[in-house]
């Protein structure tokens, strides 16, 4: 579906032409939401942020057989400062966390982020001392794919879903959506309360808790607790 | 005999065996220091410093060493003519639970004469140091960081002994040792917290990444020199 087909008018009269024929008028009416939108969905520019097994199907789907340029994704943009959706392919340890929420405050308004795979979405099947819970503890994610690792169909389509959101957004509901505030900066996204019922769900063994001598271990909340 | 197993899921079925059935001792077979070199080499020069002699897989020769004398005599099989073990393919460690010593793993290949030995010390858990080999093979630098942070032993003589996998300010403990519980000491909550409060400039540094940049010295060892004197003179 092209513009030519959405315009009122677009292209269908040989006397006027519509917007892109033989006399066609100087002008267009539309609304500046579609314009903008228009503009944005197909223009996307993602940052990788490509940390494991899922940043290789990233690659397969911006090499020619997928090919992510179709969909205006035509460049994947190393800097952050350049980025419009954050792709975060795979699994994150606490020691990158910092890393990917730097590069999430670096990214310019307006953004996205599509958390990529398993593991960047629940942890996965490292449920373990040194890997995040799911990268929403952290920033905030628009879509979430499924898969270990997912097809680059799977990405595509997420995607496209993401270019369906930036459609259906307002130029004035936008602004209140994607407020930050300043000093939320470097910090969690998530409460604690969201953190524990986000990284409880998902265990994957039972027995976490215990040691080889089969004690029960007290989890602390704080390092005075210990 | 032991009961013949059906098929691998019969051991499913049985659960898991715990760790905690006490060994009397070490599996592996029992063997003649006379079928490796190095071995027979060791007994003899060492005496008493060397504990025990395993053979595992065939052929893998394993000598359990007084952690004391470790430095000596990895020292003398790195330099001796005979043996010239060159090359430390890993140091690792492993901690068998319930309070039973952590055993310090160092694998050698000899390039010279293509043999390969594997010297474990077993270091008791009030008691987690040993000579750093940092000096003989620089390989062992980040190789002894590694069991430092995960296991918690201590190297004496290491030129920059500070954790390399886990985040510098790690405040759980040393996450491979048995005690450690699988999801870490902290909550979920406190944990990513203490993620995002990490001091990032701190691990990576602009002059670090800019090109061109030639990498940090970090030991300051002449590789090929060595105590081989001393070990002449022992002898």
């Amino acid at each position: 579906m092209g513009l030519k087909d959405i315009l009122p008018g677009g292209g269908t009269s040989a006397t006027t032409g519509g917007i892109l024929g033989m006399g066609s008028p100087t002008f267009l009416t539309s609304r500046v939401d579609f314009i903008v939108n228009w503009g944005r969905r197909n223009s996307l520019w993602p940052m990788p942020f490509g940390t494991a097994c899922c940043a290789i199907e990233m690659m397969a789907s911006a090499a020619s057989n997928f090919d992510l340029a179709r969909f205006g994704m035509e460049r994947m943009s190393f800097s952050p400062r350049q980025a419009d959706v954050l792709i975060c392919a795979g699994r994150v340890p606490y020691k990158l966390a910092p890393v990917l929420r730097r590069v999430w405050d670096q990214m310019p308004q307006p953004k996205w982020c599509i958390s990529m795979g398993a593991c960047a979405s629940s942890g996965g099947v490292f449920d373990v001392y040194s890997m995040v819970q799911g990268i929403d503890t952290i920033v905030p994610v628009d879509v979430y794919i499924p898969g270990c690792p997912p097809r680059p169909e799977g990405l595509i389509y997420g995607l496209m879903m993401i270019q369906e959101k930036i459609r259906q957004e307002s130029l004035t509901r936008h602004f209140e959506h994607r407020a930050e505030e300043p000093g939320l900066v470097a910090q969690p996204r998530a409460s604690d309360i969201e953190v524990a019922e986000l990284s409880g769900a998902f265990g994957n063994s039972t027995q976490q808790d215990q040691l080889s001598d089969g004690k029960t271990v007290r989890v602390a909340s704080t390092s005075e607790d210990l | 005999m032991k009961e013949e197993k059906k098929s691998g899921l019969d051991a499913v079925d049985e659960g898991p065996v715990s760790s905690d059935v006490s060994r009397a001792e070490h599996s592996g077979g029992q063997a003649d220091a006379g079928e490796h070199a190095s071995v027979a080499a060791l007994t003899e020069h060492f005496g008493s410093a060397v504990v025990r002699h395993r053979v595992y897989a065939g052929d893998q020769h394993v000598l359990w060493i007084a952690p004391e004398k470790s430095h000596e005599i990895l020292s003398w099989l790195k330099s001796d003519p005979d043996h010239q073990y060159d090359m430390m393919s890993d140091v690792t460690a492993v901690d068998y639970g319930n309070g039973r010593p952590i055993n310090v793993v160092y694998q050698m290949f000899s390039t010279v004469h293509r043999r390969e030995l594997r010297i474990r010390c077993e270091l008791p858990l009030d008691a987690l140091e040993i000579d750093s080999v940092v000096d003989l093979w620089k390989v062992a630098n980040w190789l002894e960081r590694e069991v430092f942070d995960l296991f918690g032993v201590t190297f004496k003589g290491h030129p920059d002994l500070r954790r390399i996998l886990m985040p510098d300010d790690y405040a759980e403990g040393h996450p491979l040792r048995k005690d450690f519980p699988l999801r870490g000491r902290f909550s979920r909550a406190e944990q990513t917290r203490r993620a995002l409060n990490q001091d990032v400039e701190r691990f990576y540094r602009p002059e670090d990444l800019s090109a061109g940049h030639t990498p940090q010295q970090v030991a300051d060892v002449e590789v090929g020199t060595l105590a081989s004197d001393d070990a002449e003179g022992d002898a």
